[in-house]
């Protein structure tokens, strides 16, 4: 009797619980309830996915995640605006990779460290490629970012027009140049290369990849700038020697944009870009080349040690926001990098990877089949080839006008760098 | 005189009526006037102050040094900012000329009301109608050597370039000013337009009935009437010419080299890039003087063509 | 006409038809690109903070605009015509010049990221213009009209209200329809002073271009959203426009 009251009190209660309480339960459950954070996220591929699976974080924790989608200028002003100014308008920024030199000297974002290392276990850090987070936000003992999208600098190429040629995939960086004039056949509108040609960070990115891969480098053993370096100016001619004989005539024009769209437009047969925009080439709605496209390891020049280039996103917590919100955020980068959610975000076409159990998921790599030299690439990670300091933005800005300069005829490639060197100086 | 409203009005308040009216005015003003320094001379005002300090928010945790004039001496002297003032005065005379000839030929055609006329004329409001942001997209891709419909054939028939228009450091400046030229011609020719819809009817005819010859009319008569509209609509494009930031912005990006970098082009990477808020408001100022000195000259010429036109 | 019947037709390629070389006149018309823009953007969004922000300034810099271009029109005071230049100075003013202090200042008052902020930056300019505009229209307008109601014992308000003001009405619409224009086009400010919710139109499509995947397709579908309006306004409106035009320049 007692025993059945109890339990028909229990019933009760619990039937109580379920139908007035439900609320409360509920929150507790979700201990972020009411939180909202905002994000501004670069306009990459992985903006739209992220803004798809914040609802599932919210469904978890009950904090709501708001995406503002942003092109990489305003990205950069916006963000820049919101933490001198010290206006909060965003919790959560993704920052380039180039830029932790300025978020580390002006303390714009929270600092990581402690926290990665009290939640390592979560985090599964052994799981993460340590090239990402040493590159990808690290700068100075700090960690300014923790890294959510990786891209492996890689090679594209045309298997059907290499094979026509008789050309092996290139390897080494010599062999790449070769090749990519010998496949240049205007007539048929076939062009062996393409790269950023379009002042300004566009132009100044891509040469400093190759610059990298051809033993150049834009600061010296000491930390200086050192932007008319012998190397440098030699591989400027080589640059430009690429864009007069085996580049699309619009290619001086190009930004990001114009070179994807003209590789995937079938125009070009080899290119060196980011494992973000691969995805797209298996995409039949936007590419003419779904056949026909491999992937391979960017060629590096003969004798040189054997490095890929490293670049990517990490996700920063604005430094002024208040505390619990803070740890909000923090929450939500725990979330979007721990491995279920990396897997479903890259199955939704993010191209953005940090775990080796992403790059090596079945699933993932039945989709896309270059997952392996991402892998490669991160293990052989350089990240430093666009130095990552704090003068960065204005010496990738000179960069982008003196090389562009030097495509355009304007200029020989020593007498640009010489002047971008003086202008640079200025700023140490 | 003696039964003004004034006389009338004086009786019912103890104020004048004339000190009512004028107080009435002055109050219609103020909130204008006010409205006007708040928001735009209080930050404007912030901007000369800032000209004289090295004031970078990304450097030194945002500390201002005074230097004095070196920031101007610096954008007068460093070869892009010479370069950015140039590109900008070429830009603004290149472009207000043209818009001016092809702006007063528009006119003169459709000064004679027709319903061909009227269906015209509201066709010509579209350009000018655009954002000029997408009239930089559209133009960038049509002038694409690789795609563009206009930019391949120009390139395939030997016209320009095999890299086209915007690629070269001597090309890229006139097409810049001819996507203006496209934009802008119209509202000069409604301007312009409406200055001669205003001439007043009886002269025009005179001239006619002298049988003066059509080149006699337009110059003698229509002119010298429309000399006050002229430099207003002259005046009213080199101001916005002078400013010329979003077309360049989409397309060019002031490359290729500087060839294209306008002043504006430049203040804002320089402001909102790098956050260089001293260099910034320097060259902000400059391009203010610059647009002064021009505007002066014109308010000048303006009141000249006035007082001549009063006299005939 | 050209480039215009591009940005129309370029929105109803498909996206691999885009960029061929060379380039294909001929294309199966298709709906994607406007899905695809639907999907990145809250279009209706957008379109209701352009249309919130440019109607907003144009409202406010008629409110301040029109009663200022009287009295300095009506006056009989000689520092009147130099007040007149005054506004017409304002306009000389680069954004660049004042964007940053701005800034600072609507961060103090609270109200940066909302469409006030826009709006405010946007109505000196705007009041500027209008007042200039309003100027040259009332004086040359004969006061005859006003001095007879007065006489006739018309209060000074009813004489600006109900006289003076009815015979503008083209020049007021004239005058809002260029600040319409105006805050519509304009990104610089937007992007700069809103954030995600207050964004308009022309910021997005700034967002729209700046990426790797998003097309000229898509830019042009975009485009229409903030093309098509204004264009019609100005269209519609088009006598208005001429007529104020005519008066206003003098």
């Amino acid at each position: 009797m007692t025993k059945h009251k109890s339990t028909a009190w229990k019933l009760g209660a619990a039937a109580l619980l379920s139908a007035g309480l439900a609320g409360s339960a509920f929150a507790a459950d979700k201990p972020l309830a009411g939180v909202t954070l905002t994000l501004a996220s670069q306009n990459d591929q992985f903006a739209a996915v992220i803004a798809k699976l914040a609802p599932q974080f919210e469904e978890k924790t009950g904090a709501t995640v708001k995406v503002d989608i942003l092109d990489y200028g305003s990205l950069l002003t916006k963000t820049q605006a919101d933490f001198v100014g010290h206006t909060k308008s965003y919790d959560l920024v993704t920052m380039d990779i180039v830029w932790a030199g300025q978020y580390a000297e002006n303390k714009y974002t929270v600092d990581l460290t402690d926290w990665i290392k009290r939640d390592a276990a979560e985090l599964q850090l052994d799981d993460i490629y340590p090239a990402t987070i040493k590159y990808i936000g690290q700068y100075d003992g700090k960690q300014v970012a923790f890294p959510f999208a990786g891209y492996a600098a890689v090679m594209a190429y045309r298997k059907d027009l290499l094979d026509a040629a008789g050309i092996k995939v290139p390897e080494t960086a010599e062999d790449f140049v070769a090749a990519a004039i010998k496949l240049t056949d205007p007539s048929k509108k076939i062009y062996g290369f393409v790269a950023n040609g379009q002042k300004g960070a566009a132009v100044a990115q891509d040469w400093l990849q190759y610059n990298a891969q051809l033993g150049g480098s834009v600061l010296d053993a000491s930390g200086k700038p050192a932007l008319n370096s012998d190397a440098n100016v030699a591989s400027l001619k080589v640059y430009k020697e690429l864009f007069d004989k085996a580049a699309p005539p619009g290619a001086v024009d190009y930004d990001w944009g114009g070179r994807e769209e003209s590789f995937r437009q079938g125009l070009v047969a080899m290119m060196e870009t980011w494992s973000v925009g691969a995805p797209g080439y298996y995409d039949p709605s936007m590419s003419k080349v779904v056949d026909s496209v491999g992937i391979s390891f960017t060629p590096v020049g003969k004798g040189l040690p054997v490095k890929y280039g490293l670049g990517g996103w990490g996700m920063g917590i604005n430094a002024d926001i208040d505390p619990a919100k803070q740890e909000a955020a923090w929450q939500f980068i725990k979330w979007l990098t721990s491995a279920p959610v990396q897997k479903e975000f890259n199955m939704l076409g993010a191209g953005s990877y940090i775990r080796k159990s992403t790059l090596a998921d079945p699933d993932l790599n039945a989709k896309y089949p270059f997952l392996p030299i991402i892998a490669k690439s991160f293990e052989n990670a350089d990240g430093d080839y666009r130095p990552r300091i704090p003068q960065y933005p204005e010496i990738q800005d000179l960069l982008g006008t003196a090389v562009n300069n030097v495509l355009v005829g304007g200029t020989d490639p020593k007498a640009a760098l010489d002047e971008a060197q003086k202008q640079a100086e200025k700023l140490f | 005189m003696a039964a003004s409203p004034a006389s009338i009005r004086q009786r019912r308040s103890g104020l004048r009526f004339t000190d009512r009216r004028k107080l009435f005015l002055f109050c219609l003003a103020v909130p204008a006037v006010i409205y006007v320094i708040v928001v735009a001379l209080y930050p404007l005002a912030q901007g000369i102050l800032y000209s004289f300090y090295d004031y970078n928010l990304l450097r030194r945790g945002g500390r201002m040094v005074f230097v004095g004039l070196d920031n101007y001496v610096e954008l007068l002297t460093d070869a892009t900012g010479q370069r950015a003032l140039i590109n900008t005065f070429a830009f603004t005379f290149g472009a207000v000329f043209f818009e001016f000839i092809f702006g007063l030929g528009l006119a003169m055609l459709l000064w004679r009301d027709g319903r061909f006329n009227r269906i015209a004329l509201a066709f010509l409001l579209i350009p000018v109608t655009i954002t000029p942001l997408v009239v930089g997209l559209i133009f960038r891709a049509l002038l694409a050597v690789d795609y563009g419909y206009i930019g391949y054939y120009l390139a395939e028939w030997g016209i320009t370039s095999p890299r086209g228009l915007f690629a070269g450091t001597t090309t890229a400046l006139p097409t810049l000013i001819f996507i203006d030229i496209w934009e802008w011609t119209p509202l000069v020719a409604l301007i312009l337009l409406a200055g001669l819809k205003s001439l007043p009817g009886d002269i025009l005819e005179a001239a006619s009935a002298d049988g003066a010859t059509a080149w006699q009319r337009f110059r003698l008569v229509i002119l010298p009437l429309l000399l006050p509209t002229v430099f207003l609509a002259l005046v009213l494009r080199m101001m916005d010419a002078f400013r010329v930031f979003d077309s360049i912005f989409v397309t060019t990006g002031g490359g290729p080299a500087d060839a294209t970098n306008s002043l504006m082009v430049y203040g804002v990477k320089q402001g909102l890039q790098f956050f260089n808020i001293g260099y910034a408001s320097a060259i902000g100022n400059v391009t203010i003087l610059c647009i002064a000195f021009i505007a002066a000259v014109f308010a000048l010429l303006i009141r000249r063509a006035d007082v001549r036109a009063n006299e005939t | 006409m050209i480039p215009v019947l591009w940005l129309v037709a370029t929105a109803y390629k498909p996206p691999k038809d885009m960029f061929s070389s060379p380039p294909t006149f001929i294309f199966e018309p298709t709906l994607h690109n406007f899905q695809r823009v639907f999907e990145v953007f809250d279009v209706w969004s957008l379109l209701k903070s352009s249309i919130i922000i440019s109607v907003g300034s144009a409202v406010l810099s008629l409110l301040l605009g029109v009663p200022a271009g009287y009295a300095l029109a009506r006056s009989n005071s000689r520092y009147a015509i130099w007040v007149a230049y005054f506004f017409l100075a304002i306009r000389i003013v680069p954004i660049i010049a004042t964007l940053i202090p701005f800034y600072l200042m609507m961060r103090d008052i609270g109200l940066l990221g909302t469409w006030w902020a826009v709006i405010l930056i946007n109505t000196t300019l705007n009041c500027a213009f209008v007042t200039w505009m309003m100027f040259s229209y009332f004086r040359s307008l004969p006061s005859d009209m006003e001095e007879a109601a007065l006489t006739d014992g018309c209060t000074l308000w009813g004489a600006f209200y109900r006289v003076a003001l009815p015979t503008v009405v083209p020049g007021i619409i004239a005058s809002a329809l260029f600040c319409v224009m105006f805050s519509w086009n304009d990104f610089l400010v937007a992007m700069f002073l809103t954030n995600m919710d207050s964004k308009p139109l022309s910021v997005a499509l700034l967002a729209a271009f700046g990426t790797k995947d998003i097309t000229w397709g898509t830019l042009g579908a975009l485009a229409h959203f903030s093309t098509i309006p204004i264009m019609l306004m100005a269209l519609f409106l088009n006598r208005y426009f001429v007529q104020g035009l005519t008066r206003g320049v003098h």
